[in-house]
């Protein structure tokens, strides 16, 4: 558990393995898939478009990388009618209005002597444009990226969300890494390109323009094994048998026909709770009393109590 | 190597999966970075690059095994021991008969000797070269080995060699130069095999061959049956290649020609086989007006301030109209209902207009679905509660008897829902207007006409045998708002698509 107290990125991102192993450090545990594609991402410099069910730890991915590469990260949460002004810049209106008050008498002054309109415009003229300028400027997220010397990891986080005009905002800011400002002009990265993690539900089919300049990442929901080593690596304290007691249970609660099905993140948090508790060993009793934290909808926990001894009897059993 | 790539980014658009140039040169350049060593890495990062969704990726994965897999030569059933003095030769060997200098060659040769233990075929074939080189094999096991003298022909030695690595590059390469992609029908394979063949040299073999079998040595005879027999089984193993590469080139692309072919035909000829195939095209014609009318969900009316929401706007800049905010268009959710006729001749075409318009649920959320022959009822439970099939299977089942009255459907149509028809839904009416000489009930159908959006009514067969017999389409147009002939999918297509523009 012994990192590096300032990260180096590119030794981290020098092959996927290295990948891998600094995921690992930092207590992400997948799939030989996921290190591949953060590899490419990296070296391609390309965003990465994540899909999946919900919890499967599409958004800790974007975090993990942040962490790993020592980058800040930089979140933009999407949601219906966010636009240009939330995600790009905004003008400080405040800050543009308060400055012509203080500044009036010094505009008389500086048109001082000026004789007529034309005169006076003129002589305006040669301040340009002081009050649109970078100055002014409240950097929203996106522009924040982009303005990161060192670069920054940049999450977008439930893209399918946002609006279809967005998503066309942020055409060029994905495969430039650039963004356009009416009054100032084209900024680009200043230095170091973000690295980009886009995440998805799937509740709306993504556009296919924003797909193609993506990598693709899906990431189901884990294998036994896995799960078993990611319960291991976010709440070691729990024993060996307890782990894999519960994670054979959540996994036979994700064949059943559920609405919304437990995902890594709540059996993390079943775990926590179990340890919480100091249980030890699975029964029906506490399993009635915290499949609450499993299961997010009445309908589904109905259902999985009537099940529930046939499901112990085959999680013991295995 | 970029052949390689190209030819499987090739399969993979044959196999729908939408691969844009940009993204084929990312895919070089992610395979140049990842290298082609590990197998699983390889296709994850090409998985990344080149497939964009969850289907895309089930086709990326089935199209990536397929050409990437390599039929291991079978070293032809005689097993050499190994010995350990041999294995030193043996990379020497493998290189000795590898084509030298093709950067392509790797691509299949690695993910080959990846996939099923390329170490031992490697060492064997540098023991057999080693026995047929020195002619006094140190490890006497095969009456083979103490017979083999050395074939003349090239590819007499590399069949004799045994190498299977080198075999199926060799094979792989003049695949390549006889440009097997581009292999088009099922009948072409006979002659690509040839063509393989006779590249890889087979012309001096066979001379060899006969050559040999004249010859009145024994050994001789002996290899000349050896070569014949692996001259045999290497056409065996070009034939397979030749097909699974016709599979992975020529299958989708007829296959889309014969989709092409049944989009046009009319549905009543196209046979319960073609099945499978209908679903997919309708699939993919659904996916397209899904793609095409999603989009368009807000409109901004143009030129209209909201001012109330102005007003909240600009509250921070002290109610000085510093933005603007525009009207826009909210569009309702538009409803549908189907009223499909369903006695014989017409129930083939209710199948495919339902099935179209309940693959579009994305963009019709609100479909209703009515069948009749005499009695009309609601099926929109059974689509509800079944998956598409079988929905459809039980509506043809339980509603499908008898002759068509469209005057007695009508009257249980505005029992059951004509008060649930309101300005925002569109009435399709599904039926070849045959009435049996039965009541028309136009007056009925005037009632739907002016409290609906609109009515289409929809009939399979041409317009030129409408109002023959006893078709009283002519009665019901005058209450429509529009008709049109739906009898084939391209015009369903058609039609639903102009539905979506009206109702989106």
């Amino acid at each position: 558990m012994t990192e590096p107290l300032v990260p180096n990125p590119a030794e981290t991102m020098a092959s996927v393995d290295t990948v891998r192993a600094a995921l690992e450090r930092h207590r992400y545990i997948g799939s030989s898939r996921i290190a591949t594609v953060t590899y490419l991402a990296y070296q391609l410099r390309k965003p990465v478009l994540v899909e999946g069910p919900p919890g499967v730890g599409k958004t800790e991915l974007a975090k993990t990388a942040a962490r790993m590469l020592g980058l800040p990260l930089i979140r933009l949460q999407c949601y219906e009618g966010l636009d240009e002004a939330k995600a790009l810049y905004e003008w400080k209106y405040g800050k543009q209005l308060l400055y012509i008050q203080v500044l009036k008498e010094q505009l008389d002054d500086a048109l001082g002597g000026a004789k007529g309109l034309r005169q006076s415009v003129e002589r305006l003229h040669e301040y340009g444009d002081i009050f649109f300028s970078e100055e002014f400027l409240e950097p929203r997220p996106l522009l924040k990226a982009l303005r990161e010397a060192e670069g920054s990891v940049l999450l977008i986080d439930e893209i399918d969300k946002s609006d279809e005009e967005f998503e066309s905002l942020l055409l060029e800011m994905l495969s430039d890494y650039q963004v356009t400002i009416p009054e100032i002009g084209t900024i680009a990265a200043s230095g170091q390109p973000p690295i980009v993690f886009l995440t998805s539900n799937n509740s709306r089919e993504v556009s296919d323009a924003l797909k193609r300049r993506c990598l693709h990442l899906y990431i189901p929901y884990p294998d036994a094994a896995l799960e078993q080593q990611i319960i291991q690596a976010k709440v070691p304290e729990i024993t060996l048998e307890l782990r894999r007691q519960l994670v054979a249970f959540v996994q036979a609660l994700r064949e059943m026909d559920l609405r919304k099905a437990p995902a890594i993140s709540e059996t993390i948090d079943w775990a926590r709770t179990l340890l919480l508790l100091h249980i030890d060993a699975l029964d029906d009793g506490w399993i009635r009393e915290t499949l609450n934290v499993l299961l997010k909808f009445q309908d589904d926990v109905e259902s999985v109590e009537a099940q529930l001894p046939y499901l112990t009897r085959r999680v013991a059993g295995i | 190597m970029e052949r390689t790539l190209a030819n499987f980014v090739r399969a993979l658009r044959m196999a729908d999966v939408r691969v844009s140039t940009a993204e084929t040169l990312d895919a070089f350049r992610a395979a140049e970075m990842i290298g082609w060593t590990d197998r699983q890495r390889f296709k994850d990062a090409l998985g990344a690059v080149l497939s964009k969704s969850a289907d895309e990726h089930a086709a990326f994965d089935a199209c990536f095994d397929q050409f990437f897999h390599f039929d291991d030569f079978e070293s032809g059933g005689v097993t050499q021991p190994l010995t350990d003095e041999h294995n030193d030769d043996a990379p020497e060997a493998a290189h000795g008969t590898q084509p030298s200098g093709d950067a392509a060659a790797p691509g299949e040769g690695e993910s080959e000797s990846q996939g099923g233990g390329g170490g031992n075929n490697r060492d064997d074939n540098g023991d057999a070269t080693e026995a047929a080189a020195s002619a006094n094999p140190p490890v006497p096991t095969s009456s083979r080995s103490e017979a083999v003298s050395d074939p003349a022909s090239p590819l007499g030695r590399m069949l004799m060699a045994d190498d299977r690595t080198a075999l199926s590059m060799a094979i792989s390469r003049a695949a390549r130069d006889n440009q097997l992609e581009n292999i088009k029908v099922f009948t072409q394979q006979g002659l690509y095999t040839r063509r393989i063949m006779d590249d890889m040299g087979r012309a001096e073999l066979v001379d060899e061959i006969t050559t040999l079998e004249s010859s009145s040595t024994a050994p001789d005879q002996r290899l000349a049956g050896e070569l014949r027999q692996r001259h045999d089984r290497l056409r065996a193993q070009i034939r397979d290649h030749v097909e699974s590469q016709f599979l992975l080139h020529a299958d989708a692309q007829g296959e889309r020609l014969r989709e092409d072919m049944l989009r046009t035909a009319r549905l009543a000829n196209v046979s319960r086989r073609n099945d499978p195939l209908m679903r997919r095209a309708i699939e993919r014609m659904a996916r397209q007006l899904v793609a095409a009318h999603s989009r368009k969900r807000r409109v901004t009316k143009r030129g209209r301030l909201d001012v109330p929401r102005m007003i909240r706007k600009n509250m921070r800049h002290d109610a000085h109209m510093v933005e603007l905010a525009w009207q826009s268009k909210r569009i309702d959710k538009p409803k549908v209902f189907a009223i499909c006729d369903v006695s014989g001749s017409v129930a083939l075409y209710a199948r495919f207009m339902l099935m179209f318009l309940y693959s579009l649920k994305d963009v019709l959320p609100q479909v209703r679905a009515f069948a009749f022959c005499s009695d009309l009822a609601e099926v929109t439970d059974l689509f509800k509660q079944h998956d598409l099939d079988e929905a459809i299977r039980r509506t043809l089942a339980e509603h499908g008897q008898g002759s068509s009255d469209y005057g007695h459907a009508l009257a249980d149509f505005e029992r059951l829902a004509l008060s649930d028809i309101d300005r925002r839904t569109t009435v399709l009416i599904l039926g070849d207007a045959r009435n049996n000489e039965g009541n028309p009930r136009t007056d009925l159908l005037r009632k739907i006409f002016e409290r609906s959006r609109r009515v289409i009514w929809l009939n399979p067969e041409p317009r030129v045998s409408w109002d023959t017999g006893d078709s009283v389409m002519g009665r019901y147009r005058a209450h429509c708002h529009q008709t049109k002939e739906c009898g084939s999918l391209v015009q369903l297509e058609r039609i639903v698509s102009d539905l979506l523009r009206a109702v989106t």
